[in-house]
């Protein structure tokens, strides 16, 4: 069996296999952010009202210690209107005791895994289609629509599944020097195409995945949508155990004997669609070129000068990405005709910036350093280019017009090749400025 | 179920929610029509007016058609310009889900022999598609339960039942 297969018979109570279909999955855990809470929150009091009060009940989700709320996208709000509908959150989590963290305090899929939201071999979903990144943890998670976040609020549940089939990669060798997650993954994006993995579980494995930490992890399964993957999936190991145990400690919570009996891996010899292979050590820093993030190639191919440079989103600004970029730009001053933006991806993140010093480095550089939101990545605020505007960008979508005007033009890449472009103010290899060993 | 009309606007492949509607957009309404005002704002200028006055407009695409973000108003902005199905090679699973959620009909055929302006029919029951233009037909590729979905849409109520049972069992 497959881990997914695995995880899905766990939750179901029997044992089942990719292609099988079940009228109701059982969720572990959901999740929502302001873009789409408020539309779900509207729609849940609209569509069952009537069910619980026809019972006498009063109105509540099915589990409130299973639900969580991030404001997350447009923090420091924005517009009225989106003030409104973080209020709107507030009052609702308030009245039925659901946790929401506050703007600024991360990413949903930075902090979800950050502070043991998520675990190994939980079933998650949320209304965002970057769920996926969860799949990094051993847990099968994706992202739902505003509907199937009111049932599983009503019921903790989603209905009508047909447990995916699975493509495996099998990653092996050592990344060369200015090669990280961000580089294979933007490869193999190149290699599937925006449709190559439809409807299937991208599955990550091998030596180079196993030598992988966590924040390289979370960067693969982030973008496995891309390629139209349901979720990504890294099978748990003793790294992924330390990183969750931590993760769960920090939040005041403990790790139990049901926790580690749900760290499931894939059978020797399970069964999937496809075998990828590839060779970690012959892939290059890579570039995506507009405007989709399957156009991958080697950053020496790329001869472009930039005026933007974001390094942020859920795809990448974790601790070793920070690292990363301030190894690049210490001693160095950001391009005189480059607007570097910086968004650290959670407020733990943001605060251990400040602690180890590399807020400063960033700083020196000439960055502008926002508290932690999505802002950019998808045009809304903090950063919205105009028409003719170039931008290098760590994120995960570069379609045309997602961060800002239609004739703007967005690349993809790792936080080293943004810092390094944001230093020469056009896209250039990291290499030069990493040494061996990086 | 028979469904027809006219194909106001044929896509390539990859339309992703993004050139649907607009990210930027999503938080500033919760009104479904804002979405459909401006559908397609920064990819197609045109599409909101070809399908302005009528109510039996189709969208043709070619494969993986609403890729990239889960963002249901992807789904207002096309249903509500009047749009009776879309047609496309194949959707991403959020995508789907959504429009299936919505009572949105996805259909999934082979697209290729379709053009703007040809007036195109599908049949539930019989699971075919047929280009009345170009005189074609083409076997519908959903599955039988989501073809059957599309009739009796009726997700919401399955919902509201397991709902019922879950209340009353907990009461007991
Ligand atoms: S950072 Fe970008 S991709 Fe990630 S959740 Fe926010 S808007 Fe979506």
């Amino acid at each position: 069996m497959t881990i997914t297969e695995k995880i899905v018979s766990r939750a179901s109570g029997r044992n089942v296999a990719a292609g099988d279909f079940l009228e109701v999955l059982p969720l572990d855990h959901v999740y929502l952010n302001e873009v789409i809470a408020p539309p779900a929150l509207i729609g849940f009091e609209r569509d069952f009202g009537s069910t619980f009060s026809g019972l006498g009940k009063e109105l509540r989700v099915f589990d409130s210690s299973r639900v969580t709320f991030f404001p997350d996208h447009t923090v420091p709000s924005s517009s009225e209107k989106v003030s409104e509908g973080i209020s709107m959150m507030k009052r609702f989590s308030a009245s039925q005791g659901i946790r929401m963290l506050k703007q600024g305090d991360g990413i949903e899929h930075t902090v979800a895994s950050e502070n043991g939201t998520v675990r190994p071999g939980d079933i998650v979903v949320a209304t965002d289609s970057h769920t996926c990144t969860q799949g990094a943890l051993g847990a099968l998670a994706f992202g739902i629509g505003t509907k199937e976040a009111e049932y599983a609020l009503a019921n903790g549940e989603l209905y009508s599944f047909t447990v995916p089939q699975t493509i495996r990669f099998d990653i092996s060798g050592r990344p060369g020097r200015g090669v990280y997650a961000k580089d294979i993954i933007l490869h193999i994006l190149g290699m599937m195409g925006e449709g190559g993995c439809s409807g299937r579980i991208a599955e990550f494995g091998g030596s180079c995945v196993s030598e992988m930490d966590m924040d390289g992890r979370f960067t693969m399964c982030n973008l496995c949508v891309e390629m139209g993957a349901r979720s990504g999936m890294v099978e748990p190991d003793g790294r992924t155990v330390e990183y969750t145990r931590e993760a769960v400690a920090s939040a005041g919570g403990e790790w139990s004997e049901a926790d580690a009996s749900r760290v499931m891996r894939s059978d020797e010899g399970a069964s999937y669609e496809q075998v990828r292979e590839i060779d970690a050590a012959s892939i290059e820093p890579t570039v995506s070129l507009p405007h989709s993030p399957a156009n991958a190639r080697p950053v020496g191919e790329v001869d472009e000068e930039i005026d933007t440079v974001f390094i942020g989103s859920c795809a990448n600004a974790r601790r070793d990405d920070l690292t990363e970029v301030a190894r690049i730009l210490k001693g160095r001053k950001v391009h005189p005709g480059v607007n570097l933006i910086v968004i650290p991806a959670s407020r733990r993140i943001y605060n251990w910036a400040l602690e180890t010093g590399i807020m400063s480095v960033l700083a020196e550089a000439g960055a502008n350093i926002e508290s932690s939101n999505c802002g950019p990545c998808f045009g809304k605020h903090m950063g919205v280019l105009a028409e003719g505007q170039k931008c290098l960008s760590t994120s995960n979508r570069n379609y045309r017009g997602r961060m800002g005007s239609e004739k703007a033009f967005v690349y993809l890449s790792s936080p080293a090749t943004a810092a390094a472009s944001a230093v020469e103010g056009r896209i250039a290899d990291p290499r030069k400025y990493v040494g061996a060993g990086a | 179920m028979m469904l027809g009309g006219t194909a106001v606007r044929k896509f390539g492949e990859n339309i992703n929610t993004d050139y649907i509607i607009s990210a930027d957009l999503l938080q500033e309404s919760w009104d479904a029509d804002f979405f459909a005002k401006h559908a397609f704002e920064k990819y197609d200028q045109e599409f909101v007016g070809r399908c302005a006055g009528r109510k039996d407009n189709v969208v043709v695409a070619g494969s993986n058609f609403g890729c990239g973000s889960s963002r249901e108003q992807a789904v207002h902005a096309i249903r509500n310009n009047g749009v009776v199905f879309v047609i496309a090679q194949s959707y991403p699973d959020i995508f789907y889900r959504n429009a299936i959620n919505n009572g949105l009909v996805v259909a999934k055929s082979d697209t290729t022999g379709m053009r703007e302006g040809d007036r195109i029919e599908i049949d539930t029951a019989s699971g075919v598609a047929r280009n009345i233009t170009a005189g074609t037909e083409t076997p519908l590729l959903n599955s039988p339960s989501d073809l059957r979905r599309f009739e009796t849409r009726d997700t919401l109520e399955y919902v509201r039942g397991r709902l019922r049972e879950r209340l009353s069992a907990k009461s007991e």
